[in-house]
């Protein structure tokens, strides 16, 4: 009798140390289709490799060691569709981080993981076209992105028009996805804030010259002249719109953000222009990250996109931890709600939040997620808002002139609805 | 209207010297070149090189020639250019079309021509790097002609096109007037027929790819002085110079300078009709049109 409890006993132990065993074994697979053949994009995919080596040290996410695999996306929309269709389809993922250009997500989105029930969250992609789709009901809860999109950047052109009290604006465009996207929402917005478009005209790049395009904005005689191009254009047509007279009253999407255009174009035109950007926040958590990205990495996390690849990553880990085990895409994507609730417990960006962030996730509670971007917050269509800047340049860069934040940057887009 | 008007008549002005060796090279050696416009960018960085070799060399020369962004060191340095250029084309002839000739079809040496404008643009963006210079950051205002209808010109642009049409007017001369000239027409009408006659068919070629060189290079140099200068600017440039001559027909010097004016002058009042977004279209319709209704271009005669 008394043996028999011992066999038993031992059996139990046996048993418990298996089901141990196990969970420590299995790995569950997290897709990331990310451009690392460029050079930004390879620093995006290993900021991303970090959290999940810090959710591994926390013991896994929903029971499992996590492996991140990853594909090139080559910032080629056909070569990261194929990426993810591999990702999803033979590696069996439920989860894909990625891609960075709004230009590879969406197809992405819209022939692999929506059809596929996957869940992708991007932590670089800006353009509107998801929020549209998203309200448009095409994606199914699947998508988020960590990266505010460029109604913030529009916002602000719009803020610096009215602070500066220019009433007249002629938009110049670069004539692809993103500047017809800035075109449209910085036109609307600077007619909220009462502000007159006098000419709005799509610079087309690779083009011998730009001075047809300039007449023609020059035509309405505006006060200020709002870009949204980038450098090698922006030279371009900035000399040339200098040149014929018109207005040094510049606002510069964050594209123009760069030494080429400053020296090219000089800086003796361009005391009165104003440059916007989103910027990271100013709070703890975000300065956590830097000092942890620091000691990991043996530099200041100074690319772009980085803090929200962290974040996409973290989140997408804390929201498979909350989903459980064997959870589908949709089951993940609706969990993503419990780790970024406003009302959840704090919990930090790293192996020691992620271990907390497990133990209330496991007693029903919900978390809220303070990320290297901040207090992530997700509106109905995956968007997150951002703090922005207005900036200027100077003799060896650019300065802030403004910083606004988050609850600023909210409260003025409301303000022009 | 006015403005778009002038402004395309000093588009057309490079796109013209740019077309005239095109069209050259095109109706003697009998094949397509898209490596014409690489010849542009390797005269706009080799005056670039050059024009900064002088300034320190020669300090005064750093001065601008009255009005003008253009110094005298540049304006030797064009110079300098054209002879750098037209002997890279020379170069590029001996090494690899040469070679091409002798063994392939024209269509090998249309590819041949490709590869050659790819190494081009890459070594000038390895050796200089991918983002835009200027031989002058200074930026020389526009001088308002007539207030209404509102028309202003930069002292450059004119300076350009003065210099363009110098330049042609000399071209001219030394095809009509000189027995240079005669050979070489002699050449492009028919070349078995000409060697007959004792002309040497090698010296006409290298004379060809060296006049369409030192051309291309001050067209480069014109781009560059209003505009700016990047490694992609022979891509940027190959399309309006192939429409230019097409639209004046192949191997037509005249056609080539009517067709340039007639591209830059259209690609800039394209935007009084379309959009500016469809603005880069115009050279295409161009060339399509012109097909349609004259395949031999304008001032082109059919080829048996």
């Amino acid at each position: 009798m008394r043996k028999s409890f011992y066999v038993a006993a031992f059996a139990l132990g046996v048993a418990s140390l298996g089901s141990e065993a196990q969970a420590q074994d299995c790995t569950i697979k997290v897709g990331a289709a990310l451009p690392t053949s460029v050079d930004w994009g390879r620093p995006i995919a290993e900021v991303a490799q970090f959290a999940v080596d810090q959710v591994n040290d926390a013991g896994g996410a929903a029971g499992c060691q996590i492996e991140m695999v990853l594909r090139d996306t080559q910032v080629d929309p056909k070569v990261g569709v194929d990426a993810a269709k591999a990702l999803v389809d033979l590696e069996g993922v439920n989860v894909l981080l990625g891609a960075v250009s709004s230009g590879v997500s969406m197809p992405i989105l819209n022939s692999v993981t929506v059809p596929g029930g996957v869940m992708q969250m991007s932590c670089c992609s800006s353009s509107t076209a998801f929020t549209k789709l998203a309200a448009d009901g095409k994606t199914n809860g699947l998508w988020y992105r960590t990266f505010a999109t460029t109604a913030v950047q529009s916002a602000m052109g719009a803020k610096v028009a009215a602070d500066q009290g220019w009433k007249t604006v002629a938009v110049l465009y670069k004539n692809d996805d993103w500047g017809q996207d800035m075109a449209r929402l910085i036109e609307a917005d600077f007619a909220a804030a009462g502000v007159t478009v006098t000419g709005s005209v799509a610079i087309n790049d690779a083009q011998p010259s730009y001075r047809a395009e300039v007449t023609d904005a020059l035509g309405g005689q505006p006060e200020a002249l709002y870009l949204a191009l980038y450098p090698t254009e922006g030279t371009s047509a900035v000399r040339e719109w200098l040149s014929l007279g018109g207005t040094q009253n510049m606002i510069l999407a964050n594209s123009l953000k760069s030494d080429e255009f400053r020296e090219n174009v000089g800086l003796q035109y361009l005391g009165n222009a104003f440059g916007t950007d989103t910027a990271s926040p100013r709070v703890e958590s975000a300065d956590a990250f830097r000092a942890a990205y620091q000691e990991r990495f043996g530099s200041e996390p100074n690319g772009p996109g980085l803090a929200n690849s962290y974040d996409a990553a973290m989140i997408t880990l804390l929201a498979m931890e909350a989903a459980g085990k064997d959870a589908s895409g949709a089951d993940i994507a609706a969990a993503v709600a419990k780790v970024t609730d406003p009302n959840g417990i704090p919990v930090s960006a790293d192996t020691a939040g992620f271990t907390a962030a497990k133990s209330v996730l496991a007693g029903g509670g919900t978390v809220m997620y303070q990320g290297a971007t901040g207090n992530v917050r997700f509106d109905a269509n995956g968007d997150v808002s951002a703090p922005a800047v207005v900036w200027s340049f100077t003799d060896e860069g650019t300065q802030e002139v403004e910083y606004v934040s988050l609850e600023d940057v909210d409260a003025f887009i409301e303000s022009l609805k | 209207m006015i403005q778009h008007l002038v402004d395309g008549i000093l588009v057309g002005s490079f796109l013209s010297l740019g077309a005239i060796g095109l069209t050259m090279v095109m109706h003697i050696l009998r094949f397509a070149n898209f490596s014409h416009a690489e010849l542009l960018s390797i005269g706009a960085y080799s005056a670039l090189v050059f024009d900064k070799v002088f300034q320190v060399l020669l300090p005064f020369s750093a001065a601008k020639i009255g009005p003008l962004s253009m110094t005298w060191a540049l304006a030797l340095s064009v110079v300098l250019a054209m002879a750098f250029t037209g002997a890279s084309a020379m170069l590029m002839d001996r090494l690899v079309f040469k070679r091409v000739r002798a063994r392939g079809d024209e269509l090998s040496m249309v590819f041949a021509s490709f590869g050659m404008a790819l190494i081009v643009r890459n070594v000038i963006g390895l050796v200089f790097g991918l983002s835009s210079q200027l031989y002058s950051k200074d930026i020389v205002f526009a001088m308002v002609i007539s207030r209404d209808p509102l028309l202003l010109v930069k002292p450059d642009q004119i300076f350009v096109f003065g210099a363009a049409l110098l330049l042609m007017l000399g071209l001219h001369l030394l095809l009509s007037r000189t027995t240079f000239g005669f050979a070489l027409r002699a050449v492009a009408e028919n070349p078995v027929l000409a060697q007959v006659h004792g002309v040497n068919l090698q010296r006409m070629i290298t004379a060809v790819w060296v006049i369409g060189g030192s051309l291309g290079a001050v067209a480069g140099v014109f781009y560059g002085l209003s505009y700016q200068i990047t490694p992609v600017m022979g891509r940027d440039l190959v399309l309006p110079i192939f429409a230019a001559t097409i639209v004046g027909g192949l191997g037509s010097v005249y056609g080539a300078v009517f067709g340039g004016f007639l591209v830059g002058i259209a690609s800039n009042l394209a935007l009084v009709i379309l959009p500016s977004g469809y603005s880069p279209s115009v050279p295409f319709l161009m060339i399509l049109a012109v097909l349609v209704l004259r395949p031999y271009g304008l001032f082109g005669e059919a080829r048996p």
